[in-house]
């Protein structure tokens, strides 16, 4: 039975209170098609008889199911690019700077849902670090479920797609199938554990970078307070915090340093700052992501830095032939414009997400709904539904059978491809 | 900002068109390599060009080359859109000179990402200071 | 038969090209579910892979999901007349994505041909009957066959 719109105005009304996602009118079908194989456990498919089970009540847990159905967090490598320009521009110049030198850097990426974030700091740290230094990450996560998904380093084409430079994905990622798989290198990097931002930070580390990105903008005042007071507990007096683009602590914090860098902003542990000015003040070279191998505030040692954080560098290294592409592709010059000319603004999700469809905009949130069948299928995460009961027993739909057709005598459709153009 | 989008396809061309003007960009269209290099050498002038791989006539692989040995064209930023989406394929097309590789299929908001990081988009808008 | 591309890889090829290119959502492509309907008008797009495995990718459905699909794809009004040349142009280039697709799922560097539309089903090219997929995009069926030589 087709979803009725009673059923659909209380799935929507969920959807919206939990993760404060819109599903607008019109998006019945696509309500319908993402809650089909929930419906099919408890209803044998029946989408608006499920429905009303659970409004019946004593189906509780399924609520999660169905908000967990219809969003997932957006996740895009890279993402807004500025914090990851600002970790190599300013917090490791810095960082080396007061430090003298850095062996071993301990970063946290909370929040870090699928893995996109911590692979893209792992990129990043592999060739922003001096020679001789290392780096470990701790990815965190609530859900056991995204970190399955982030441990496995495997992503589908088109979470390739969002944001990761090619000469990157080519160098650190392999192609498996139809979909793409980090190395073990960067994955050694990486630790991912579940933890709860509202339970005591994770013991025995001090971290000297710690990633929190659009995450606070789901608690209330306190709830962020008592957060950021967890985090700076366990960063070091030097280090450096990185929030989400539309996030401060500004107003709900006031023991952390805003400092401005490039077009962003890092925060630091005010009390750190009061001696010898801020940790991460603005560099004497000019903005975040100026020409590599400007004047660095404290300069590195290295001169490998800041060329080779550039995307056509960083293939230095890479697959055989890989080192011949540093010297040829031109990516220098793009990715040096890119910080001169101040567009890399850290921003919350501009509300661009334009459809192909009209009519099939997304609410300018950043979460966005992806459905647990298709996703899982295109991960290979789970298999393919199996047959429904409406099939013969131990069929599944894609059992190849001979396909009822009529002899097949293709006629040319008037004009052909060729033709036209 | 100017884009030529080169695809053989107009179905491809209109998609690619579209989401660059919604993103601001003034765009051209060409049908395969030799048409694109036409536009150009008869003065067209672009900041990017968005290249299909397989074209009647002349690929994208080749105008990259052949763009690529002109020192007129070297401030253009040189982005493949295509469904050659084998890691050989992709390292061939970095090697030849293309900046960046979008594959078919791909959404609006991948096509803005890399455009992002390759510091061709306008930040739609900027983070108030709190007061 | 050829292992050389499995089912569920295919199924990922086709959902990401309908998530991403047709619909801007994903899940509207899923499997098609009990008994098949007779295709009446039937209207197909295949490319030609060229090279060590050759083969062919294709895609038939009724005509009526071929002008949907190629509103979708145009972003064109719901009752807006679809006409040849943007039906072939559009439904063959969803056939040259997920054909495209599919040939890197192979172990071998082949190359693709341009797309081709015709009415009828896909005619039938060398080799085997590697997948055949049969998928509902908003309740109407599209079949994805894919041929290979070896």
């Amino acid at each position: 039975m087709a979803l009725s719109q009673e059923s659909f105005a209380w799935v929507a009304d969920l959807v919206r209170r939990r993760s404060a996602i819109q599903l607008a009118g019109g998006k019945e079908y696509l309500v319908e098609s993402r809650l089909l194989p929930l419906a099919r456990d408890l209803t044998g498919g029946d989408v608006d008889a499920y429905v009303q089970r659970v409004r019946g009540g004593g189906h509780d847990g399924e609520h999660g199911r169905i908000v967990e159905a219809l969003t997932t967090n957006e996740t895009s490598w890279f993402r807004d690019s500025s914090p990851f320009t600002s970790l190599r521009t300013h917090v490791l110049p810095q960082l080396l700077s007061t430090r003298g030198s850095v062996a071993h850097l301990k970063v946290w990426s909370a929040a870090c849902s699928t893995g996109q974030e911590p692979y893209s700091l792992a990129m990043t740290l592999t060739d922003a670090l001096p020679p001789g230094a290392s780096f470990e990450i701790l990815a965190t996560d609530l859900s056991e479920q995204v970190l399955t998904r982030a441990r496995s380093g495997r992503y589908s084409q088109l979470e390739i797609n969002r944001g990761l430079p090619a000469p990157l994905m080519v160098r650190h990622l392999t192609r498996v199938g139809a979909e793409w798989q980090i190395s073990d290198g960067l994955r050694r990097t990486i630790t991912f554990r579940a933890h709860n931002l509202l339970d005591p930070p994770p013991a025995g580390a001090r971290f000297d970078i710690v990633f929190l990105r659009n995450v606070l903008i789901y608690f209330d005042a306190a709830t962020k307070k008592a957060i950021l007071d967890r985090v700076r507990r366990v960063l070091a007096p030097d280090g450096a915090l990185v929030l989400g683009a539309a996030e401060t602590t500004i107003g709900i914090d006031d023991s952390w340093q805003r400092v401005p860098v490039g077009t962003g902003s890092v925060y630091t542990p005010s009390r750190a700052g009061a001696a010898g000015g801020a940790p991460f003040g603005a560099p004497a070279g000019g903005p975040a992501g100026g020409p590599a191998g400007g004047p660095l505030a404290g300069g590195l040692p290295s001169p490998r830095v800041a060329p080779a954080a550039t995307p056509a560098a960083a293939l230095a290294g890479g697959p055989p032939g890989a080192a011949s592409l540093a010297a040829r592709a031109p990516l220098g010059r793009a990715v040096a414009a890119a910080g001169t000319a101040g567009s890399l603004l850290p921003r919350p999700r501009p509300a661009a997400a334009q459809p192909l469809v009209p009519g099939q905009s997304r609410p300018a949130t950043t979460p966005r709904p992806v459905p647990a069948a298709a996703s899982g299928a295109a991960r290979g995460a789970r298999p393919l539904p199996n047959a429904s009961d409406r099939n013969p027993p131990g069929r599944s739909p894609f059992d190849r059978t001979t396909y009822d057709r009529p002899t097949p005598a293709a006629t040319p459709v008037p004009p052909t491809r060729g033709a036209q153009r | 900002m100017r884009a030529l989008v080169i695809d053989d396809s107009r179905t491809m061309r209109r998609i690619v068109a579209g989401n660059l003007q919604q993103l601001g960009f003034e765009t051209y269209q060409a049908e395969h390599g030799q048409d694109a290099l036409d536009l150009l050498d008869g003065g067209l002038e672009v900041d990017l060009c968005c290249i299909d791989w397989n074209m009647p006539v002349m690929d994208g692989l080749t105008f990259v080359s052949r763009v690529r040995a002109d020192p007129r064209w070297r401030s253009v930023t040189l982005m493949m859109v295509t469904t050659e989406s084998e890691q050989g394929q992709i390292v061939r097309a970095l090697a030849a000179g293309a900046h960046e590789y979008l594959i078919k299929p791909f959404t609006p908001d991948a096509l803005r990402d890399k455009l992002e990081f390759l510091g061709l988009t306008a930040p739609a808008w900027t983070v108030e200071e709190p007061a | 038969m050829s292992t050389a591309v499995d089912t569920e890889q295919v199924y990922a090829v086709a959902a990401a090209v309908f998530a991403a290119m047709i619909d801007g959502d994903e899940g509207l492509l899923t499997p098609w579910y009990g008994d098949l309907p007779l295709v009446e008008e039937p209207l197909s797009a295949w490319v030609d892979l060229h090279g060590e495995l050759p083969g062919r990718a294709a895609l038939v459905c009724e005509a009526a999901t071929a002008h949907d699909l190629t509103r979708a794809l145009l972003m064109m009004e719901a009752d807006e007349e679809v006409d040849d040349q943007d039906l072939v142009d559009a439904f063959g280039e969803i056939a040259n994505v997920v054909g495209g697709n599919v040939k890197s799922l192979l172990p071998v560097q082949d190359t693709l041909g341009l797309p081709e539309v015709a009415h009828g089903h896909p005619p039938a090219a060398e080799g085997h009957v590697a997948q055949e997929l049969r998928l509902s995009w908003r309740g109407q069926l599209i079949v994805v066959t894919i041929w290979l030589v070896g």
